[in-house]
């Protein structure tokens, strides 16, 4: 257990007298538990603990979810380098998972843990208390071994939060699913992300397809020629959002302050040299460079992240879901860089880019063959997690 | 040569809002160090500003008193620099999409002329916390106080339209009186709820160029900004002339030595659009209501008190300077006091008094509607000039009506001509000197002779009927 979780509670929150045992939730530490140490995997955040719950987390508390630990990160929940994500659910330690989706981490977690990846719409679930990095495409994400958590989750924690702004106050999100079956149902290939996967796995996800088909959905090819400008897009404004975010640790109201500074702009420097590891230290240069050096790279990726919101909408709009993959083959294991990250991110960064939903889909147990992404326009959170319970059924062999 | 000054202002203005500008912890600095204070304005991990209507009411009411023109949408930025005062490495601003471009205000130049001193725009801004230095036995110490971090201001940003000290001055007094009058601050140079900083450059007379300004700040009032401009623009024409180039940076004024000193400037990096603060949308509709409850304007309310009640165009301008003192003098009008009367006592009577008592005409215990009663006694001739004034004393000590007072007090004045003659009579007699002087043509003797009546009656005769009793009793004999 200490593997996964870097804290567990001394004892769980007592059950109330006959009420059934709500979902087991394991959560990462970037997102706050009041009390607990929230520390986002983070050397700026040591020793930290959060003053309030996250929203999230109250709600789910308040629909009867146990809180079992606090789960192994990286630092804050950026990629998966050091982080156990997925493990919680797939050891069996915990029924739901959540975790902070910066890039894609949630759908990617999922794949490496075999597990459903859930990252809900920009503005779907509250943000209050999501320690994050980059406040424009990050979001809660959710991770279990099946659909039906993912609901739960999302009936008890979706909607209107006074505290969260983004989210829009008229109306909360339509969890009602709505209808997905074989001769209505049209299904949208993205060419290019296909086109982005190098030989064999191509083959074998074009392969995996034809379930599809025999299932008598129509697949449709759909184009987005700049796919490969999402992961570009959102390496640079991501970048220049994580290094203004991250100004706030500078040692002065929290944190660890470095000793031995003779004046503010060293305590700056010597805090703020311990605060961060390697790999981060090099996004958060990224992202300052774009803002002090190359600001009209930056004006430009913002311009260009508009054209593709509009070209993804179009795109959305050909069929009722979209499919492509999750993971990228090419990519290193292991993050050591931002690059690193952003080849692991390839075929996920695209849904926190544009703030539309994406579900990871995996494979039957024990087959060898790619898991899906799946993906709708913004605020079709319900009904693209009724077409994945639906394809798990024909994956299944059970329609 | 000779040299003009071009010269823009940048103002701050802190809006008087119940809270601060993104979270709910009351916007009041000066309360005790970082007791108003919270995980929102001390920037907690897993916060999220949260807009505060009232501050969007205020800074709109205020563009619109000047003149401006509200944006349909604004949005905040990022003004990044790493300084202890700043929770988040950065300021909520709006740098790229302000609330309000255009406007301006009218003043009066050194001639007398109208010259319109043009506003470029208008933004909103989160203020930054306040550091204290202080020694800890010997060791110099540094202490943030966050109180005033995140309370609400705007900023208003002129064109450089302004040639003279006398044009900054005269500016900054106009806005003041329509900041009041929007309800939006109190907009005091004194109390640091408007401070201004001068961008300053000169040039040769008659040429159109600009040249390389220079920014001057640390004036706490508006006769310092004056000075330092009048400094500023004597430093650089006098380096111009020199020979010397002029180089952009930034001076302190030094009231006590009356010089600018060039300070260190903070390092301050390019503005990114804020990802977590909300976008402005404003809907003409709401930009209407905002209008419709704006108050008349000083200078329209200036006109109408000249075309209206008659008042001369000082007049008129100073008691609509102030919307109190404006909708004081309303107020008596409205309760049936003519408007020479009512403008005599505000400003020779009722202002010194306050002003002797230390109080404010707000929360002056002399309302309108009693000063109004008390003026009634005096054009009804009940009272006379004199006890008048003492009623209006008597006014700041108890809640009494001014009736009550000059009953109890027996302030009535005499009007009983059978008493009043005999008291005369009596008066004549022992002033014989008087008598024959005023008979043999001095006419000031007449004054005297008033005087002692008055004094017989403990000053409670009616002047106008003791003058009349005097004619005839004395032109009888001259
Ligand atoms: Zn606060």
């Amino acid at each position: 257990m200490e593997t996964i979780f870097a804290y567990l509670p001394p004892r769980t929150d007592p059950l109330a007298d006959g009420a059934p045992p709500g979902l087991r939730t394991a959560i990462q530490p970037c997102l706050s538990v009041a009390g607990w140490p929230t520390d986002a995997g983070a050397p700026a955040l040591a020793d930290y603990a959060a003053l309030e719950d996250a929203t999230v987390v109250s709600r789910l508390r308040q629909a009867g979810a146990t809180l079992v630990g606090l789960t192994r990160t990286g630092e804050f929940g950026f990629g998966l380098t050091g982080s156990q994500a997925g493990m919680a659910v797939r050891s069996g330690a915990a029924d739901l998972e959540l975790v902070v989706d910066l890039a894609g981490e949630s759908r990617l977690a999922a794949a490496r843990a075999g597990i459903w990846g859930f990252k809900p719409s920009w503005g779907t679930v509250s943000r209050f208390g999501v320690i994050g990095l980059i406040p424009s495409m990050e979001c809660c994400g959710i991770l279990a071994g099946d659909a039906p958590p993912i609901g739960e989750f999302l009936r008890a924690a979706a909607g209107p939060d006074e505290r969260d702004f983004s989210l829009p106050d008229e109306e909360a999100p339509d969890l009602s699913g709505g209808r997905v079956a074989a001769g209505e149902t049209t299904v949208g290939v993205v060419v290019e992300a296909l086109d982005a996967l190098p030989s064999p796995a191509r083959e074998a996800f074009r392969a995996s397809l034809a379930t599809l088909t025999a299932a008598g959905f129509a697949l449709r090819e759909v184009s987005l020629p700049d796919f490969p400008l999402f992961a570009l897009v959102h390496q640079i404004v991501g970048a220049v959002e994580a290094s203004s975010s991250a100004g706030r640790y500078d040692s002065v109201r929290y944190g660890r302050r470095s000793p031995g500074a003779k004046n503010w702009n060293e305590m700056y420097l010597l805090s703020r040299g311990a605060a961060f590891g390697t790999l981060l230290k090099s996004y958060l240069f990224q992202g300052a460079y774009f803002q002090f050096e190359a600001y009209e790279a930056y004006e430009n990726a913002c311009r260009i992240r508009a054209r593709l919101l509009a070209a993804m909408a179009a795109a959305t709009s050909q069929a009722d879901f979209l499919v492509l993959p999750a993971t990228n083959p090419a990519a290193p294991a292991k993050a050591a860089t931002p690059e690193d990250i952003y080849a692991q991110s390839r075929f996920t960064a695209f849904a926190n880019v544009t703030g539309q939903p994406a579900l990871y889909l995996p494979p039957p147990s024990g087959e060898d063959r790619p898991g899906w992404q799946l993906t709708g326009p913004r605020r079709s959170d319900a009904r693209l997690l009724a077409a994945g319970e639906h394809l798990r059924g024909i994956l299944q062999g059970g329609e | 040569m000779e040299f003009e000054a071009v010269i823009g202002l940048e103002i701050h203005i802190e809006l008087n809002c119940p809270t601060k500008m993104f979270c709910d912890c009351p916007n009041d600095p000066g309360a005790a160090p970082n007791a108003n204070t919270c995980p929102i304005c001390l920037w907690f991990p897993g916060a999220i500003p949260q807009f505060s209507q009232a501050a969007l009411e205020k800074a709109a009411l205020l563009c619109l008193a000047l003149g401006g023109e509200l944006q349909p949408r604004s949005a905040f930025d990022q003004k990044v620099y790493y300084y202890p005062d700043l929770p988040k490495g950065y300021q909520l601003s709006q740098a790229h999409h302000p609330l309000s471009r255009g406007g301006g205000i009218d003043i009066a130049d050194e001639d007398g002329a109208r010259k319109r001193l043009r506003i470029h725009h208008i933004h909103m801004e989160e203020d930054v916390a306040k550091l204290v230095h202080e020694l800890e036995g010997r060791t110099p110490i540094s202490l943030v106080d966050f109180n005033r971090a995140g309370a609400p201001l705007v900023e208003i940003v002129t064109e450089p339209d302004l040639r003279t000290p006398h044009h900054a001055m005269e500016f900054l007094k106009v806005l003041r009186t329509q900041g009041r009058y929007a309800g939006a601050s109190e907009c005091s140079m004194e109390n640091g709820t408007m401070r201004v900083d001068a961008n300053i450059s000169v040039r040769p007379r008659g040429t159109e160029q600009m040249n390389t300004k220079v920014e001057v700040k640390n004036m706490n009032s508006i006769r310092h900004v004056g000075d330092a401009i009048a400094y500023e623009i004597g430093r650089q024409s006098a380096a111009v002339q020199a020979g010397e180039a002029v180089v952009l940076h930034t001076r302190l004024w030094d009231p006590d030595k009356k010089a600018t000193f060039p300070m260190r400037a903070k390092f301050e990096g390019p503005c990114i659009p804020d990802p977590a603060a909300p976008v402005i949308e404003l809907s003409p509709a709401w930009i209407e209501t905002m209008r419709s409850r704006l108050p008349e304007m000083p200078a329209p309310r200036a006109e109408r008190f000249v075309s209206r009640y008659g008042l001369a165009g000082e007049e008129a301008t100073y008691l609509s300077a102030d919307p109190e003192l404006a909708a004081y003098f309303e107020a008596l009008i409205e309760a049936g006091i003519a408007p020479r009367t009512a403008m005599h006592w505000l400003t020779t009577q009722l202002a010194p008094a306050l002003k002797d008592r230390g109080r404010e005409l707000g929360n002056s215990p002399v309302t309108p509607r009693r000063l109004a009663a008390l003026l009634h006694l005096l054009s009804r001739d009940e009272i006379n000039a004199q006890a008048a004034r003492e009623v209006l004393a008597a006014l700041f000590e108890s809640d009494a009506d001014p009736e009550e007072i000059v009953r109890s007090r027996g302030f009535r004045q005499v009007s009983d001509r059978d008493a009043l003659g005999e008291l005369i009579d009596k008066v004549l007699e022992a002033n014989q000197t008087a008598v024959n002087d005023y008979r043999n043509g001095q006419d000031k003797a007449m004054g005297f002779i008033i005087g002692q009546v008055m004094q017989a009656s403990r000053g409670k005769a009616n002047p106008k009927i003791i003058r009349e009793i005097l004619a005839t009793k004395l032109t009888s004999g001259r």
